[in-house]
């Protein structure tokens, strides 16, 4: 046979082998995303995700989209530009919480016995299906940069309240007012992270009373937003096809 | 090939005895490594009582004490504006239930003053079964943890008789050990398996090759179908509806919520201490290396109205008695105390009023095993430490003393 050759002998063998292209390519994909996004995510926003006691209306929730629209924006634009794809921002989260929900088993729970109810990661997947079908629905970059964005932004405290409203019931702990995500992190011992470290209610937002999440939450979407927009460029750069063209 | 095959299975085997023939368990929390001036000059922590060394799942132990910030606090290690109190111990094996310093509660950061002596109290509720190390300790933030003694407790039981129950102020009663678990896996489940859903549309069609080339062909716009388009807004609408759904719900269940609470707790009441009557002048001090011990010059006058005697050398958590003045009746971990390493050249009672000098040689294998010995390659190379003196009656004085220290390699 020679090289200029098919390798397939028939249409159905083309589909088969591009199927299973396709099943390696997702599995790899996947792994890949998972190991690079977790890095990627402890080394930024590390103890906000770890712990409930670090999960405020402040800065966890200012912090946590903004540093993690990094890698679906990448991703969004490698598998629109290349493959039409909209699920850039949905592989990326999903990867990210598998990698997070087994570190935060079998490393928190499994090895140092921290309740899982302590130590749950958050829920992203709102943020990314809208990240992800805004782009479907607007094929535009700058559009899902503003919008997109903006919604996994705003989106991510509501997506994740269901799962810490019930940790800020509050208890009268020997005397003192306390949430019962402030009580877990004080009975569960962390020997290196000491109460201090934890930057939680910091700021200056004091003149919107109670309200303090959605100002933190608009800000968030607002960083969002450009964070979005720079690190598209990154995925451009790795969506690259100069070496494929030129061989 | 055959090479690599070999080293393959030397490198399997070297693993396989690394890690199943000899895999000792961690069990200290490098209170020798931490710098020997650190803990020399920092938080002195005296009066320690556990109260148990053995335990059931859901008992509780007591540690209590005294802790002095010392005054000599060095210029390298920031001040303890803000610290907490700690506990090392190896992961949550128990539970903190309570910690207190002059009877305050003291879940958060605290301002604590150099120069003064604070009591402490930690009720620490047992959680999994085993042998640990539990130490007290003091986290200064910009100095890092202070670690103080540790003593070996165990645990007895199941950890999964151990219970947490917690009152709100909502009335409602829960166990901190599974509380809101179910909530936290099904709302995760679910948004998994609705992400999962979205990407399951898009790969059940081919996903790489053939999509890949016919946008190289310039035939994109083929590759998003109307219904795709419809999907899309579909999955967006039911994101949003979902959300607003689950979070009112979760409101109308939760009305009553507060944020986390946080900010430094200031004001912490110093214990009584009296004053002390001897007051000590180092003259002059050497370590000895090969010989582990510390010798001290001191010149010793008693301004009060009764004899004393020198009883006990502490530094670092090692604590050097005099047998003839002190013994220990506290059950203090033994590698910790020295019981009769404390010679002083003429320990007959300090009369009042009497001004004596005298040679004070604190020795014992501690120097070496905690590593106080490396006090000479740190960068404030100063010694420090508490004197106790004993009246005939037992009442104690204590005197602190902070000095150059000389080593001696000869």
């Amino acid at each position: 046979m020679s090289s200029l050759n098919s390798a397939v002998r028939s249409h159905a063998e083309a589909v088969s082998v591009s199927r299973t292209i396709d099943y390696i390519g997702l599995f790899v994909f996947f792994f890949v995303v998972c190991g690079s996004y977790h890095i990627h995510a402890m080394l930024t926003m590390g103890d906000w995700d770890f712990w409930s006691d670090w999960k405020d209306r402040r800065l966890w929730v200012t912090v946590t989209p903004i540093v993690l629209v990094t890698f679906p924006a990448a991703v969004q634009y490698f598998l629109w530009e290349r493959f039409r794809q909209p699920w850039g921002a949905t592989v990326c989260v999903l990867s990210l919480l598998f990698g997070e929900w087994i570190n935060r088993y079998f490393n928190f729970w499994g090895w140092t016995y921290f309740p899982v109810n302590f130590v749950f990661p958050a829920i992203l997947v709102p943020g990314a299906i809208l990240l992800d079908t805004i782009l479907l629905l607007s094929a535009s970059y700058l559009f899902t940069a503003i919008i997109g964005a903006m919604a996994w932004g705003l989106i991510f405290y509501p997506g994740n309240w269901p799962i810490i409203a019930p940790l800020h019931v509050p208890v009268e702990y020997n005397g003192m007012l306390m949430s019962i995500a402030d009580i877990q992190g004080y009975n569960y011992v962390r020997t290196g992270t000491p109460e201090y470290i934890r930057m939680v209610e910091k700021g200056t937002l004091r003149t919107f009373g109670k309200d303090v999440a959605p100002v933190s939450a608009f800000f968030s979407a607002f960083m969002s937003t450009l964070i979005y927009f720079m690190w598209h460029f990154v995925g451009r750069w790795f969506a690259t096809v100069r070496f494929i063209k030129q061989s | 090939m055959k090479l690599l095959k070999n080293w393959s299975m030397v490198s399997l085997l070297a693993a396989v005895a690394a890690t199943s023939v000899y895999a000792p368990t961690a069990t200290a929390h490098g209170e020798k490594s931490q710098a020997a001036f650190m803990r020399m000059r920092t938080i002195h922590w005296y009066d320690l009582k556990w109260s148990k060394e053995v335990v059931k799942v859901n008992d509780t132990v007591e540690i209590s004490g005294k802790f002095h910030v010392f005054e000599g606090w060095p210029q390298t290690v920031d001040a303890p504006d803000s610290a907490f109190l700690n506990i090392g111990i190896p992961g949550p094996v128990f539970i903190r239930k309570e910690s207190y310093i002059g009877g305050q509660l003291v879940p958060r950061s605290v301002r604590l003053e150099i120069g003064k002596t604070y009591d402490f109290r930690v009720v620490l509720k047992a959680r999994r079964p085993g042998d640990w190390h539990v130490h007290t300790m003091m986290n200064v933030q910009g100095g890092g943890p202070i670690i103080g003694p540790g003593k070996w407790i165990t645990i007895e039981g199941s950890m999964s008789e151990f219970k947490n129950p917690l009152t709100t102020l909502t009335g409602q009663t829960i166990d901190l050990e599974n509380y809101n678990l179910e909530n936290t896996y099904f709302w995760h489940a679910f948004w998994y398996v609705f992400g999962l859903a979205w990407m399951v549309y898009w790969c059940r069609r081919p996903v790489f090759l053939p999509r890949f080339l016919l946008v190289n062909a310039g035939r994109a716009d083929e590759l998003v179908s109307g219904t795709d388009r419809k999907v899309g807004m579909a999955f967006a609408a039911a994101t949003m509806v979902i959300v607003v759904f689950a979070m009112s719900t979760a409101n109308s269940k939760y009305p009553i919520t507060i944020p986390l609470q946080a900010g430094t707790m200031r004001g912490m009441k110093p214990a009584a201490e009296e004053k002390s009557v001897v007051a000590v002048k180092v003259e002059d001090a050497t370590y000895r290396v090969p010989g582990r011990a510390m010798r001290m010059k001191l010149t010793m006058t008693n301004n009060g109205d009764k004899a004393v005697r020198l009883g006990e050398f502490y530094t670092a958590s090692v604590r050097f008695l005099n047998a003839d003045a002190y013994k220990d009746t506290t059950g203090y971990p033994e590698d910790l105390l020295a019981e009769d390493g404390l010679e002083v050249s003429d320990n007959s009672p300090l009369a009042p009023g009497e001004t004596r000098t005298v040679e004070v040689q604190a020795s014992d294998a501690a120097w070496e095993v905690y590593r106080l010995a490396d006090i000479i390659y740190d960068p404030d190379s100063r010694f420090a430490g508490l004197l106790f003196f004993f009246d005939a009656d037992g009442k104690r004085t204590i005197t602190q003393i902070d000095a150059p220290l000389i080593p001696s390699f000869m």
